[in-house]
């Protein structure tokens, strides 16, 4: 199985927003909902000197994605395949669901009640629903899976004005991804309350990762509040109710 | 309330009871169209994929990287770098990405417009295009005939603007280009390096190349100037040191091994001691400077008074730390990038000097035409097209005065914006009555905007080219609407980097609304004006004409993807000795072309003058999603950045009494406040200065997505210095306090300023 990662260079990045902007000019994303953001942090002290970087965020197509888990939809059997061996196997799905063969955290559109639940259980806040429309959808970084499929990287690092953001298989043991994680020890946002295994990962000096991880890092387990007691049931009956009034 | 969703899911837990009561809209619930942030289909792949790629230049900025738009189905729907560009590939920036907003924006100009109310007052009629060209010619012959052709003026920057100088030229004013961007930007660095160097474009570093850099002020990464970024991210990766000089964390502060907050205002101070430390400890290339420099003896006499300790207590440093600099940088000689910067605009008097400074460190450590050092334009034909001149009219009566008079190093660079400025107020030394404004905000850009207002109000007529309702629009008699980038034609873009390149700028698509492109616009100007000028029919026909020259043509050009590449030729023979065009034919450390004019030949240091007590400096940059004050209306850039944070150093913060995230207004020694801003409180700033980003808080009321978000630092640029050399403005040269609550706050000063340094007085005005 394969599992697709983005490091992002913090010593190459430069906090410019190609990145941002190159996703919503591909996937046209509406104001003010974002797939992909920078946020600037500092100037401000670390133990290694000031540091003044960037939170490059996106999606990070978790291991163990908490978005997935709390998904009212009724599962269904879905068939995926891999586009390179053109293997193919049937998994139960919900209407958000980690691709077998990439590792892709990917919405089902058709199948997403727009109830926001993933949005509120993302730990990382990756997740939209654009409230203006009549009947949304949940919508979030795909890593590009469309360009993927037709050989394009995605849309931020072709942009990225710098190649600050490296992108890959980290399933694949030459891939640069998967030397920047294994050998070169790039860090993830995890804590000991998050720790869901978040595939993007960061690299660059020790001040600026340790002013990223303080700042950006998520200690809130957002998605068990969504999973209280009960929830799920309520909100189906309540949907049910709005769609049988219609 | 509107009920969404999300208050569904928010309120799902108490809506239990209430579900029964929710009453949903018919229709509501019907199947929509594919929501915004689903996948695009149109055109059979998703996204961008599969559109048909035009190329073009980008004009979000003046950098002009070269692009693709990329339409599908007739619409533009993405923007990238041209893959064929040597410098930015497949990349474009934010601003880049986001020109497509350029074209829809809501508020852009639509029609010709004629003023009806007062003056500034923002009420227009829509006019045809015959009326509004005819009603220009008209008013500018009527003032050319009774006050003389000097009486006209252009303000212009930009592509657009190469059109209608030229209309201006040929109407005889001496003042038919007048560029903010020299007199308020780049007009000290670029004179300091043509009369040392002998040629204009300072900004040839290879920073790719360099083993150690140093940037005075520059910002690179919060300006993106695109292949300066890459080239200067590509210099880090292999290793370059970085040394920053800056009162403020910038954002290669952050990246550089070495970051020098210095006092502002003394940059000179720290260069002239590097240069004596540089020649008293032998660290100069004494090969290079023997063959290929003039003035070496003058030089080393001149400065042997600057020391290290001197300079250390001037510019409020630690001597290790600027021993540690100069060494650093001197051990990578020649590989070393002494960034001449590129807005020089800052105390008026002593900013050509501070790089001049700069452009003698560079030549000591012999860091020209090598690797890592400035390097050579590589020059290449391109035809001039006679069809976009006009020629200046023999048979004129010349101004008894000039307008550039008192500033020996003006005329290359076009009238100093103050000057026309102050003539149109005071009508000396002659009366300037009609002003045409082209892709420039003059209001958000030359110093002391109330004057520009001020003397607005005097003239006969104005008018302006514009693409957006900007604020130098809404005080014009008259409006045009321009074709955008994406939509026009302009001229043959030759550029002399590492790796030569031509390319075109095309028109992507057709222009909305009645916007027309500049060429056509000065083509019906030139006919009514009666000037033999802009005389080919479209623009093919001058495009073909320019790249002739090079065997090319745009057919060809474009069969090669809109972009061909040439051999580059940047660096020098290290045997020979290398040519320039001085008066010398050498590296001028001694300048005579200063020396002829009676200015100080070798650098001196002049301090500016610090703060009065209770007041900060005001210093102001950029941030990376925005191009000066014009991109701030842009949907998406809006979005990413709406308005920006004072920064305030944390020191000084605690002793005020004010923290992070507080709302203030900005005071300045004039008693012009600024809107509200946000305070962004940071050990990376130095006690004595504020900074702000600039270009926000705009005073158009036609520009819906930015009128009045966030403050001007250019509306608290009231007094300025005018540069002895060229007439430039200064832009660093104000103090500001804070307002919270109503309540003034003093800025504390934390450091003991030195004997040599005067204290601005502020005089209450008369």
């Amino acid at each position: 199985m394969n599992q697709y990662a983005m490091v992002i260079d913090l010593d190459r990045c430069v906090g410019c927003h190609a990145c941002a902007l190159a996703c919503r000019a591909e996937w046209n994303i509406p104001v003010p909902y974002h797939r992909n953001w920078v946020r600037e942090l500092g100037p401000d002290k670390t133990p290694e000197g000031l540091s003044f970087t960037f939170f490059p965020g996106l999606c990070n197509h978790c291991d163990h994605p908490v978005c997935v888990d709390v998904c009212p939809a009724d599962p269904v059997e879905k068939e995926f395949r891999d586009p390179k061996t053109g293997k193919s196997m049937k998994m139960t799905v919900k209407a958000t669901f980690k691709d077998p063969f990439s590792g892709i955290v990917l919405i089902d559109k058709e199948r997403c009640l727009g109830c926001g639940a993933c949005v509120e259980a993302c730990p990382y806040g990756a997740r939209y629903l654009n409230e203006n429309l009549d009947d949304p959808k949940a919508d979030k970084c795909t890593f590009c899976v469309e360009r993927l499929e037709h050989g394009e990287v995605p849309a931020c690092v072709k942009s990225c004005i710098v190649d600050a953001r490296i992108f890959g298989n980290l399933s694949d043991k030459n891939s640069e991804v998967y030397r920047l994680v294994y050998k070169k020890g790039a860090k993830r946002l995890t804590s000991k309350e998050v720790d869901i295994g978040p595939n993007v990962y960061y690299i660059g000096k020790k001040k600026d990762l340790y002013l990223l991880s303080e700042r950006c890092t998520p200690h809130e387990r957002t998605w068990e509040e969504v999973r209280a007691p009960g929830r799920r049931d309520l909100l189906l009956a309540a949907l049910k109710h709005v769609r049988s009034n219609v | 309330m509107k009920l969404t969703r999300r208050h569904f899911l928010q309120n799902a837990g108490i809506a239990a009871a209430a579900v029964a009561t929710w009453k949903i809209p018919k229709g509501v619930m019907a199947a929509s169209p594919v929501p915004a942030g689903t996948v695009a289909t149109t055109g059979g792949l998703p996204g961008s994929l599969g559109a048909k790629e035009v190329p073009s230049v980008c004009e979000m900025c003046f950098w002009r990287c070269p692009i693709v738009g990329k339409v599908k189905d007739g619409k533009i729907v993405k923007i990238e770098g041209n893959p064929k560009s040597p410098t930015n590939g497949h990349r474009v920036c934010a601003r880049g990405n986001s020109g497509i907003q350029l074209i829809y924006d809501p508020d852009r100009l639509k029609y010709p417009m004629k003023r009806v109310g007062a003056r500034g007052e923002g009420k227009w009629a829509r006019i045809s295009w015959n009326e509004a060209l005819d009603e220009i010619t008209h008013n500018i012959k009527k003032v050319r005939d009774k006050y003389g052709p000097s009486s006209l003026a252009m303000f212009d920057h930009g592509a657009s603007a190469e059109f209608y100088r030229e209309i201006f030229k040929g109407l005889g004013t001496e003042n038919y280009s007048n560029e903010p961007a020299f007199f308020q930007c780049m007009g000290a660095v670029s004179l300091a390096y043509l009369v040392t160097y002998g040629y204009k474009i300072a900004e040839r570093v290879d920073m790719a190349n360099a083993k150690a850099m140093v940037f005075f002020g520059t910002h690179l990464g919060e300006n993106i100037h695109l292949s300066h970024v890459r080239e200067y991210i590509a210099g880090l990766q292999n290793r370059a040191k970085l040394v920053v000089v800056d009162p403020r964390f910038s954002a290669p502060a952050g990246k550089a091994d070495l970051w020098l907050p210095i006092r502002p205002g003394t940059d000179t101070a720290l260069l002239l001691a590097w240069i004596n430390y540089v020649i008293q400890n032998g660290l100069y290339d004494k090969d290079f400077v023997q063959r290929n420099c003039e003035g070496f003896d003058e030089l080393k006499e001149a400065v042997k008074g600057y020391s290290l300790g001197w300079a250390a207590r001037i510019c409020d440093l630690k001597l290790d730390d600027i021993r540690r600099g100069i060494e650093m940088l001197a051990a990578s000689r020649p590989h070393v990038t002494v960034h001449p910067g590129r807005h020089s605009a800052w105390y008026g008097r002593g900013d050509v000097q501070r790089h001049r400074a700069m452009a003698i460190l560079t030549a000591l450590f012999g860091a020209v035409g090598v690797p890592g050092g400035l390097y050579f334009p590589t020059p290449f034909n391109l035809e001039e097209s006679d069809c976009l001149e006009c020629e200046e009219p023999e048979d004129v009566e010349e101004p008894e005065t000039s307008i550039k008079e008192k500033y020996p190093f003006t005329g290359y660079f076009g009238s100093p914006t103050a000057e026309i400025i102050k003539a149109t107020r005071t009508g000396e030394p002659y009366p300037v009555k009609l002003w045409g404004i082209c892709g420039v905000n003059i209001l958000q850009t030359i110093p002391n905007p109330y004057e520009t207002m001020e003397a607005i109000k005097k003239l006969d007529f104005i008018f302006s080219i514009e693409i957006l309702p900007t604020e130098p629009a809404i005080w014009s008699d008259i409006i045009l609407p321009e074709a955008n980038y994406l939509e026009r034609y302009d001229r043959v873009y030759a550029n002399h980097d590492l790796t030569p390149y031509v390319t075109v700028r095309q028109p992507v698509m057709k222009p909305m609304f009645e916007a027309k492109p500049p060429f056509w616009i000065a083509k019906e100007l030139a006919k009514r004006l009666d000037l033999d000028c802009f005389t080919c029919e479209r623009e093919e026909e001058y495009l073909d004409e320019q790249l002739e020259a090079m065997g090319l043509s745009l057919a060809k050009l474009n069969k090669e993807g809109g972009l061909v590449t040439l051999k580059g030729n940047p660096y020098r023979d290290p045997g020979k000795a290398i040519k320039v065009d001085t008066e010398s034919g050498k590296i001028e450390l001694f300048s005579s072309a200063f020396d002829d004019e009676d200015m100080d030949p070798i650098p001196k240091f002049e301090p500016t003058p610090a703060p009065p007590k209770g007041y900060a400096r005001l210093v102001y940059g950029r941030v990376p999603m925005h191009t000066f004050s014009r991109t701030m209306n842009n949907l998406w850039l809006s979005n990413e950045c709406p308005e920006g944070k004072l920064w305030l150093n944390d020191e000084v913060a605690k002793k005020m009494g004010v923290k992070d995230g507080d709302e203030v207004i900005i005071e300045n020694q004039d008693a012009y406040r600024s809107n509200p801003v946000k305070l962004m409180v940071t050990p990376g700033i130095r006690h004595d200065i504020v900074y702000l980003p600039h270009g926000f808080g705009s005073r158009s009321p036609l520009l819906t997505k930015t009128y009045k978000h966030g403050a001007s630092d250019q509306f608290l640029i009231t007094r300025y210095e005018q540069d002895p050399f060229f007439g430039g403005s200064s832009h660093r040269t104000d103090f500001v306090r804070l307002i919270k609550d109503g309540k003034t706050l003093d800025v504390p000063e934390l450091r003991p300023i030195p004997s040599e340094i005067p204290r601005f007085e502020i005089k209450m005005a008369s």
